[in-house]
């Protein structure tokens, strides 16, 4: 009897032990962290390493801009908050300071839009023809409802 | 070749079993249905009895330890193989919105939100 059971927990804890020990061998890393996005790009497309060495280089490059076009658009939602606010409480809002909103509003979408472009194309000149296409492929959801919808 | 004026010695029993067939000595119902009720009884206790025998054999208890690893690696690897697809997803989320300084901006409304109030 006793022995019986003393089978069955063993099987039961050698069961649960390979289930975490394997579980968490490979917990993954941090997806916000470039090197973590490269590593997935890499295995994906199948990029050498000289390959993953340039596409690294150029997202490096482009990072601090790209940072700043955000920073910029963060700002403008505030500035759109602002107004909203301004008509609900005052009822109304100069409409000049918003044309002018709206204009630097859709200057700012373009260049989002051309620097994320870029930096895609130019990360596209680095790949062979195959995984620019399937590098494209992944993307393009997203380029989509940047075409579709500049204004975000 | 043989007499056939000399009898068999199992003749005269063959023919007294015909005539005289014992009687059961007791009523034969009754006796039937207690013999099965005894064969159910022991076929009740022989499935623990059974359980405990087939576990007593190492080779069965080694199976046994072995499959358990084998069935906790395998639902292991199913788990993996789902959190791979999540983060499979999440990385390319985040891709994205490295690229993408419009994603980056709609990722962080409530830097918006602080801008504005301050």
């Amino acid at each position: 009897m006793k022995r019986t059971f003393a089978i069955l927990f063993l099987g039961l804890l050698a069961g649960l032990g390979a289930h975490i020990g394997w579980f968490s061998a490979s917990a993954p890393e941090n997806p916000t962290e470039l090197g973590a996005q490269l590593a997935w790009m890499r295995s994906s497309l199948r990029l050498s390493d000289e390959q993953l060495l340039r596409i690294r280089a150029l997202h490096e490059q482009s990072a601090p801009r790209l940072l700043a076009l955000a920073a910029q658009v963060n700002g403008m939602q505030g500035e759109l908050a602002a107004f909203e606010r301004a008509r609900q409480t005052e009822g109304q809002i100069d409409f000049l300071e918003f044309a002018r909103f709206v204009e630097e509003r859709r200057r700012l979408d373009r260049e989002c839009l051309a620097s994320t472009q870029r930096l895609v194309s130019a990360a596209s000149e680095v790949m062979t023809p195959q995984q620019r296409q399937q590098y494209l492929t992944l993307l393009e959801p997203a380029l989509k409802m940047l075409r579709g919808n500049p204004s975000g | 070749m043989p007499d056939p004026t000399d009898s068999d010695p199992l003749d005269p029993l063959l023919d007294r079993l015909g005539r005289q067939t014992p009687l059961p000595p007791a009523p034969l119902g009754p006796e039937v249905w207690r013999r099965i009720s005894l064969a159910e009884e022991s076929a009740r206790g022989g499935f623990w009895e059974r359980f405990h025998a087939v576990f007593a054999r190492p080779s069965f208890a080694v199976t046994f330890v072995a499959a358990c690893v084998f069935l906790g690696l395998f639902l292991a690897e199913v788990r993996r193989s789902r959190r791979q697809d999540d983060y499979n997803r999440e990385l390319m989320q985040s891709y994205l919105r490295l690229i993408d300084p419009l994603l980056q901006a709609a990722d962080r409304p409530s830097l918006a939100q602080t801008g504005t109030k301050s």
